[in-house]
């Protein structure tokens, strides 16, 4: 995955990472200068409102200050680890308002899978594009259940009693999807 | 690619990366991460996958973004937090010169002599200002050598669903990209080292029209908008 001085770009990134875990404020300013558009544009995707996802954003780099100890390079990339602080941080702040985790999701072959449009597939990585094929390839409404779950932060509960449809069914219905995924992603 | 994990296992490994489990699940699977090598592998591998998901191109957030966060670190006693913050601003200048590297390192023992000492480096780069105008709207920057960032507005221009891209052209007359522009609120970055290069008064500065994100050659791909010269204040 990726080329060589993206490599070197996520060493220098995990080096400077380990720095800000040992209290250093030029490090964190370097993380941020080296991160934060790319995660405001995570922040943005889970809180369209700009207000809210800069609040998001705020909080994610304070948890990036206060937990920069616990990340680990040996499981897996400084970038994957910021993003998935990042999406946690800003899924907390949509829940915390309560609405979506009992909005309806609608089951529907011709569900609205909210697939990003070809023109903003160009702007991003290979492993963004090789992961939307993938998704691509999920039968209809699968692949909307999937996202739901990760930019809404909504458990397989939360997902049956949303989509008024039975635990099992949905459980079955997403593991069936992801071992779909696995096998088109390996 | 990886060791074959049994299917259950590797379920929920992506199961717990993308957030499905119910929390006393999930605690369970966590404790299990620290112990199942295997496992936790596996989990890295999805997490990677969930993290693909984000779609976004991505935005520079506003300036007080950064402002606030720094408001809010620990209050480290008052020397160090005073020597941080110069140094956010001034790493540039401290390196520019081997007296400036002398000044860091007094700057380090006595933190508080540096406020005298900074205007001094300064005087060696003066900061620059560019006023780009075009049909419509106007754009300004502000860039300052000693730290290589700039600061840049976008006001009364309106592009649709396009991003502003800047660009320094000095006199070979081959463009270098300053970055992409937020085009919602003011915003200071870190010019690329391949554009603060050839930052100098008299270079001219210009906006051009890309796809969201920026320009994907490297090059103005779409329509120049405004242009300006950069001088020195």
């Amino acid at each position: 995955m990726g080329s060589t001085s993206s490599d070197s770009d996520a060493a220098s990134l995990a080096a400077t990472l380990r720095r800000v875990a040992d209290g250093d404020r030029a490090a964190f300013e370097d993380v941020y200068r080296r991160t934060s558009v790319k995660l405001f544009g995570v922040c943005l995707r889970i809180l369209p409102v700009r207000q809210e996802a800069e609040e998001a954003l705020q909080e994610a780099y304070l948890s990036v200050w206060r937990r920069a100890a616990t990340f680990d390079a040996a499981k897996g990339s400084a970038m994957t680890w910021l993003i998935t602080l990042t999406r946690n941080r800003a899924v907390d702040r949509l829940r915390s308002g309560g609405k979506v985790a009992t909005a309806p999701i609608e089951l529907a072959e011709d569900v609205h899978d909210p697939a990003p449009a070809a023109s903003t597939l160009m702007e991003i990585g290979e492993d963004q594009q090789r992961l939307a094929h993938c998704l691509g390839t999920l039968d209809g409404g699968d692949a909307g259940l999937i996202r739901t779950a990760f930019f809404e932060g909504s458990t397989y509960a939360e997902l049956a009693s949303r989509a008024a449809t039975p635990l099992g069914t949905i459980k079955s219905r997403i593991r069936r999807a992801l071992l779909k995924l696995k096998d088109c992603l390996s | 690619m990886s060791a074959e994990l049994p299917d259950d296992d590797e379920l929920l490994a992506a199961e717990l990366a993308f957030g499905l489990l119910d929390p006393a699940e999930r605690q369970v699977a966590e404790v299990r991460l620290t112990s199942d090598e295997g496992f936790a592998s596996a989990h890295a591998r999805w997490q990677g996958y969930a993290a693909a998901m984000i779609d976004h191109p991505g935005e520079a957030p506003s300036a007080s973004v950064w402002t606030a966060i720094e408001a809010r670190l620990p209050a480290n006693d008052s020397s160090q937090a005073a020597s941080a913050s110069l140094r956010w601003w001034k790493a540039g200048t401290l390196v520019a010169s081997a007296a400036a590297v002398v000044l860091a390192v007094v700057a380090l023992q006595k933190p508080q002599t540096i406020v005298e000492r900074v205007p001094v480096a300064q005087q060696a780069a003066a900061p620059m200002v560019a006023v780009l105008t075009g049909k419509t709207g106007f754009v300004t920057v502000s860039f300052d050598p000693a730290s290589g960032r700039m600061t840049s507005a976008v006001t009364g221009l309106d592009i649709g669903a396009h991003s502003p891209e800047l660009w320094v052209i000095p006199a070979d007359g081959k463009p270098r990209s300053m970055g992409v522009m937020n085009a919602a609120a003011p915003s200071w970055a870190k010019v690329p080292t391949t554009a603060a290069s050839v930052m100098a008064a008299g270079v001219t500065i210009a906006v051009s029209v890309e796809p969201v994100g920026g320009s994907p050659t490297g090059q103005p791909t779409g329509p120049v908008i405004l242009t300006g010269k950069l001088t020195t204040t």
